[in-house]
């Protein structure tokens, strides 16, 4: 749904743009030389694949709206074609730098310590001998040259497949040049190590190809080969956490109207002006659209290099998340009816929630257990627990997401292991994404029924919890708990959606309650109480709340922000957001938890959400907000909020003109590095426990999955 | 007919029927802390709590789930449940079924009010939910919804004196009709149902096409009319206080005076209220749908529903609304707690008897003789209770027939018992079902002249279990009857003494009791049929 809202530039920033603001940051991680090199390795195939999802959705949708014919300017005030014309420039200019850094800085510096990237021909002559076996044995028979002319028109390449595009020479005097495509299998591995190489010695799998061409085209005269690859339309939408939605509507029309869908294209940059001009005339794309850079073309697979054991002090020292609460089965219950229990992942280790459900699926008491689970796999011990706990005889009830629904195969297996298990399996709200994170377990216990809720902002996916930043908490309030039943009720279709007291729902109720609580700070600040309002989340869109944000620091509310991401609110701009302050932290673990705090004139609020303050989150997704009350969690979430605005190492700060800038470090004070704070509290607090507990100090096994 | 075994405040085990709880294994805890649920197929929606009650404690609702099914619509207009209605019934209760078992729910009661009850295919309704859902659904009346919802009532306003001072109306418009109550000093001395149900109304002008404000007002003039029949059958100026029940003035309160916090009763000033109902009815339902952002469903009974409870509320000299967090399912839940712990109907003795005794009024009973009569009747009740074998609430029954057996005469001392059993069969008291208003009518029938008798159709029509009862009961009444035969309450009291196959009621009295003694034996025809045994009559400290 549009928004119909006359263009603001003064307010607000392009979305488009503060993204790629957004990729800037993550490329200076790849380029900050204080970090380790596989570290900034990482970050450098991160902004590649971020570039990919970038093109292929948003880019898309661009050109989209461009074939449409819309010239209407966006809250930024720019067209679809002004977006394009600045993402391009943008864009261009950051893979420049990507292939600068890569080459020049990263693998630079890796290859002293052996690790290196050659051609064949560097290769001695005994290891080539074993690399055209392979060739010859592995290589070939997946090979497929397509000659292109007016009979054989241009294929159907795969969006992001890797082509060698080969210029051959006319086939009769006073003919053109001919154009011919080998794709490079996707099933073979892309880094090749040649049997009897010294060390840590890779082939790009296209060299190898390239370098045996000729056998490709018997007769034929080469006259150029050079590897390229285009960026489609991916027709999807994605979402901060890797998943993808359907776009709502692509009409049939609009889609063959459209050229050939291609987006981007990316060639090495010794490719000949001849097959540049052939390739990109055929392809149908326009020199604002083609990317030259330095290769290798798609840098993703280096990702396994990251890891190479012998690499060791290439690589930021492990931060190992901590075992805070180690109660199991029956103790774990009792705790969580003594008091509230607040998890910051992966400082915090993922374990008691893990520990929760299974807990529950074995526990006698327990009679029923409703989880909504996205993005996890048929390997997850919460998947496999669920599973126990139905063959148990207990309800189980379980909201599957499934990643994307062109992937449905492997990701359908495992939600119907649950359901023969006995599991009752809902596969996903009609129109809605079920993007909530909760888990209720329901147990008689002395006292009668007793509901255990476990509420988050990440997934229950025990591998992405020791990568992403999220927030959980496990309590037993009795409206929770209520409020936790009606929402599985109406999830499950057996009653309508409720009245809650505590939780909050998207698309029902989110919105309104987080400009309500928006406004009421402004109406303190007017009555001139003590007020502020910090919100901490991935990416701040919605115009509603950035023009509600405005209004209360118009009336005197500090506001502080830390957004990850996309930021279309300007802060500092005279008279409208001078109060507001943005920072945003890129560092070793990806932030992904949502905090909202409100002062409200003393009487502190805080909440914690699956939700972005984005129209998608808002209005398509289904989300819950819920409040933390208890002294200690709340004092913990606020601790963290206060140390992104304290870190004057990964923290940058948002300038009017929609820049990020590194904040001002005061001298005399040692540096403040956020992730790395939280991590050592949570190593005193692990210390703490130990000692109070003067348990004897078992070692703990490995975690499972 | 139902049997008498489907007392009102009956609950179903689960295990009974249906298919197997899902109940996994527990330590041995005793069946009745297990959690219990009350699920409530009303005119617009169907509602399940699940709610659990440890011992001696209110309970504690867990959980609550309603799904809107149209069942109104359907039987207000063709009489019959649509198919597509009654698969969406079912399926909803397929899903509160899921609930249930997801509590291992031990007891519960499910009930349906005036839509299921006047639709005519209930019963093959009622059998496929018991088929696919494994739920058992008893229809309850007016009366027993009017009783419930008091219940509620009564607990939402604990601890609070308001009822207890001034006379109070208390309203519902449900979506079949209207429940209405006038309390004194809290208890309910007049009730009755109406025709003012919200989707019944909508209904009936649902072919009808005119304007918004046409509608309105023909709307308006049917509440009055009904109106005009109320005020004959309860004094509505006397009361001084409007408590409103149900969804719609919930909705009234949370729009006027915020939403429901801890508060168990809001209360809304007389003309905030007033126009709300009046901002409500200027809206047509799209433009509710909007301002409110409500389902369409849902818009569909609050125009009709406010402009009952504006027009009631305007004729009474209330000052403000009171709106109580109380609902049928609230008081579904309460009732169960009470049946659970060994309480029936007679707990509600003091209204019941309250109800009976204006209904007396209104038919201007000679209220000496009929309490005396009852009096009597309970102590004779009393004394026979190990040869009877009846109950508390038999004995309530007992009570409220002596109490109006006369009331015939109103119309005509000539065959006054048989225009009183017509009387009592239709009117309504407040706590007794239709069955028990059949069996009390019944009994007062046979205070005079014939026993009864196969050829009476209103006995017959009885279940052979319920005609005993009425056998027994009418066998006490008659003689007691005669015990005050010329209305100037001698007798103050009697005592059975059995001795062999002989009885001997021995009474205390003042003055001559020739009359009476010759009366009673006249009338110890029934009792000596229905016991096997001989009465003789004899004065305390006298002679047989």
């Amino acid at each position: 749904v549009k928004r119909h809202m006359r263009p603001h530039p003064e307010r607000f920033l392009n979305r488009e743009l503060s993204w790629l603001e957004f990729n800037r940051r993550v490329l200076e991680e790849a380029e900050d030389e204080t970090n380790p090199l596989l570290e900034r390795l990482k970050f450098a195939v991160i902004v590649a694949s971020n570039l990919d999802e970038f093109f292929m959705v948003r880019v898309a949708a661009l050109k989209n709206a461009l074939a449409e014919g819309d010239v209407s300017p966006d809250l930024a005030g720019l067209t679809p074609l002004q977006q394009l014309e600045r993402i391009s420039e943008g864009a261009h200019g950051m893979v420049e730098e990507l292939y600068a850094t890569l080459h020049d800085g990263i693998l630079a510096g890796l290859a002293p310590r052996g690790l290196r990237i050659i051609s064949p021909g560097e290769l001695e002559p005994s290891v080539r001998g074993s690399l055209a076996r392979y060739h010859r044995d592995e290589v070939v028979p997946a090979l497929t040259p397509l000659a292109i002319d007016a009979a054989r028109p241009f294929p159907m390449l795969s969006g992001l497949s890797l082509n060698l595009a080969v210029l051959l020479a006319p086939a009769a005097e006073g003919e053109e040049e001919r154009l011919a495509v080998v794709q490079v299998p996707g099933g073979l591995a892309r880094l090749v190590r040649p049997t009897g190489a010294e060390g840590m010695v890779y082939v790009l799998l296209e060299d190898v190809i390239r370098a045996e061409i000729g056998a490709l085209f018997p007769g034929q005269e080469i006259r150029d080969v050079a590897v390229f690859r285009v960026a489609r339309d991916s027709e999807l939408d994605l979402d901060d956490e890797g998943g993808t939605d359907f776009l709502q509507v692509i009409e049939e029309e609009l889609k063959n109207r459209r050229r050939s869908g291609i987006v981007r294209l990316e060639v090495e940059d010794s490719i000949s002006e001849p097959l540049l001009s052939l390739l990109s005339s055929l392809l149908d794309v326009g020199p604002e659209d083609v990317y030259r850079v330095r290769g290798p073309v798609d840098i993703r697979p280096l990702m396994q290099l990251v890891d190479l054991p012998p690499l060791e002090d290439l690589r930021d020292a492990p931060l190992k998340p901590q075992v805070t609460v180690k109660a199991r089965g029956a103790e774990l219950f009792e705790l969580l009816e003594e008091r509230d229990v607040v998890l910051h992942h992966p400082y915090d280790s993922f374990d008691p929630v893990v520990s929760l459900v299974s807990s529950a699926a074995d526990d006698p008491n327990v009679l029923a257990i409703k989880q909504t689970l996205y993005r996890t796999s048929g390997r997850s011990p919460i998947v496999r627990a669920l599973a126990r706990a139905a063959e148990a005889g207990k309800q189980v009830t379980v909201l599957v997401e499934l990643l994307a629904r062109f992937d449905e195969e492997s990701n359908i297996r495992w939600a119907r292991r649950l359901e023969e298990a006995g599991c009752h399996v809902i596969y996903g709200i009609r129109g809605y994404k079920t993007h909530s994170k909760i888990c209720l377990v329901v147990r008689r216990g002395r006292q009668g029924i007793r509901r255990y809720v476990h509420l988050g902002t990440g997934n229950y996916n025990d591998r992405t919890a020791r990568l992403y930043t999220d927030f959980g908490m496990m309590t037993t309030d009795p409206e929770i708990g209520e409020d936790a039943s009606s929402f599985f009720n109406a999830l499950t279709g057996y009653s309508d959606p409720p009245g809650m007291k505590k939780l909050v729902m998207a698309p029902t109720q989110l919105r309104e309650r987080v400009l309500r609580l928006i406004d009421r700070e402004r109406e303190r600040a007017q009555g001139g109480q003590a007020t502020e309002i910090q919100a901490k989340m991935n990416s701040l869109v919605d115009a509603e709340i950035i023009q509600a944000l405005y209004a209360a620091a118009g009336a005197g509310v500090r506001i502080r922000l830390n957004v990850r991401g996309i930021c279309c609110l300007r802060p500092g701009v005279p008279g409208l957001s001078e109060n507001i302050e943005v920072v945003s932290i890129v560092d070793r673990f990806l932030e992904h938890s949502r905090i909202f705090y409100f002062r409200n004139g003393g009487d502190e609020e805080v909440y914690l959400s699956s939700a972005d303050w984005m129209p998608r989150n808002l209005d398509r997704r289904i989300e819950l907000l819920f409040p933390v009350e208890s002294t200690e969690g709340r004092q913990k979430v606020l601790r963290a909020l206060e140390a992104a605005f304290r870190d004057d190492v990964k923290a940058r700060v948002l300038q009017s003109d929609g820049r990020y800038r590194r904040g001002t470090r005061w001298a005399g004070e040692p540096p403040f590095r956020s992730q790395l704070e939280l991590h050592r509290e949570a190593v005193r607090a692990a210390e703490r426990m130990r000692q109070a507990a003067d348990v004897d100090l078992e070692p703990l096994a490995a975690p499972e999955g | 007919m139902t049997s008498r075994t489907s007392k009102p405040a009956e609950s179903r085990d689960v295990a009974g029927g249906g298919e197997p709880v899902v109940a996994p294994a527990l330590e041995a805890g005793a069946l009745e802390n297990r959690p219990m649920a009350v699920l409530d197929m009303g005119a617009s929606a169907l509602r399940l709590v699940v709610a659990e009650a440890p011992r001696g404690e209110p309970p504690r609702v867990l959980e609550e789930a309603s799904r809107a099914v149209a069942l109104g619509k359907d039987a207000f207009t063709s009489g019959r449940l649509g198919a597509p209605t009654i698969e969406a019934a079912l399926r909803a209760l397929e899903g509160f079924r899921r609930i249930m078992d997801s509590y291992g729910v031990a007891r519960y009661r499910a009930v349906a009010t005036s839509a299921v009850r006047e639709a005519v295919n209930r019963d093959t309704f009622l059998d496929r939910v018991r088929m696919r859902a494994g739920i058992d659904v008893e229809v309850i009346d007016g009366s027993e919804e009017n009783r419930l919802t008091y219940m509620a009532v009564r607990a939402a306003f604990r601890g609070d004196e308001t009822l207890a001072g001034d006379d109070s109306l208390l309203v519902e418009v449900g979506g079949g009709s209207a429940d209405i109550s006038f309390l004194r000093r809290g208890e309910p001395v007049y009730s009755g149902t109406y025709a003012l149900g919200a989707i019944r109304m909508r209904q009936n002008l649902s072919s009808w096409h005119g304007s918004h404000e046409q509608r309105v007002r023909l709307f308006r003039r049917h509440v009055q009319n009904i109106i005009e029949d109320i005020r004959r059958e309860m004094p509505l100026r006397e009361a001084g206080q409007f408590v409103a029940i149900g969804g719609d003035a919930r909705f009234t309160a949370d729009h006027t005076v915020g939403e429901a916090t801890d508060a168990r009763v809001r209360r809304v000033d007389r003309e905030r209220f007033l126009a709300f109902c009046e901002e409500t009815a200027a809206l047509d339902e799209d433009q509710l749908v909007e301002r409110h952002r409500l389902p369409h469903a849902r818009v569909e009974t609050l125009a009709p529903a406010l402009l009952v409870y504006q027009e009631l509320l305007r004729e009474t000299e209330a000052l403000q609304v009171l709106v109580p967090e109380a609902t049928l399912r609230a008081g579904l839940l309460l009732d169960m707690v009470r049946t659970a712990e060994g309480h029936g109907i007679e707990d509600f003795s003091k209204q019941v008897l309250a109800s009976a005794a204006a209904l007396g009024e209104k038919y201007r009973y000679d209220e000496s003789h009929a309490r005396h009569v009852a009096y009597l009747a309970t102590r004779l009740f009393d004394e026979l209770r190990s040869e009877h074998g009846l109950g508390e609430r038999d004995r309530l029954l007992l009570e409220v027939a002596a109490l109006l057996h006369d009331i015939g005469a109103f119309v005509s001392l000539r065959g006054h018992h048989k225009h009183g059993q017509y009387v009592l069969s239709v009117a309504e008291i407040f706590g007794l079902s239709r069955e028990d208003m059949a069996l009390i009518s019944n009994v007062a029938r046979y205070h005079r002249r014939a026993t009864p008798n196969k050829s009476h159709l209103p006995y017959m029509s009885l279940d052979s279990e319920a005609r005993v009862v009425v056998s027994k009961l009418a066998a006490i009444l008659r003689v007691t009857n005669a015990l005050d035969a010329d209305h100037l309450q001698k007798v103050r009291d009697l005592r059975l003494l059995k001795t062999g196959d002989q009885w001997v009621l021995e009474v205390d009295g003042a003055g001559d009791l020739t009359i009476e003694r010759l009366a009673a034996l006249a009338r110890a025809d029934l009792l000596t049929e229905v016991f096997g045994r001989k009465l003789s009559f004899r004065e305390a400290g006298g002679q047989a």
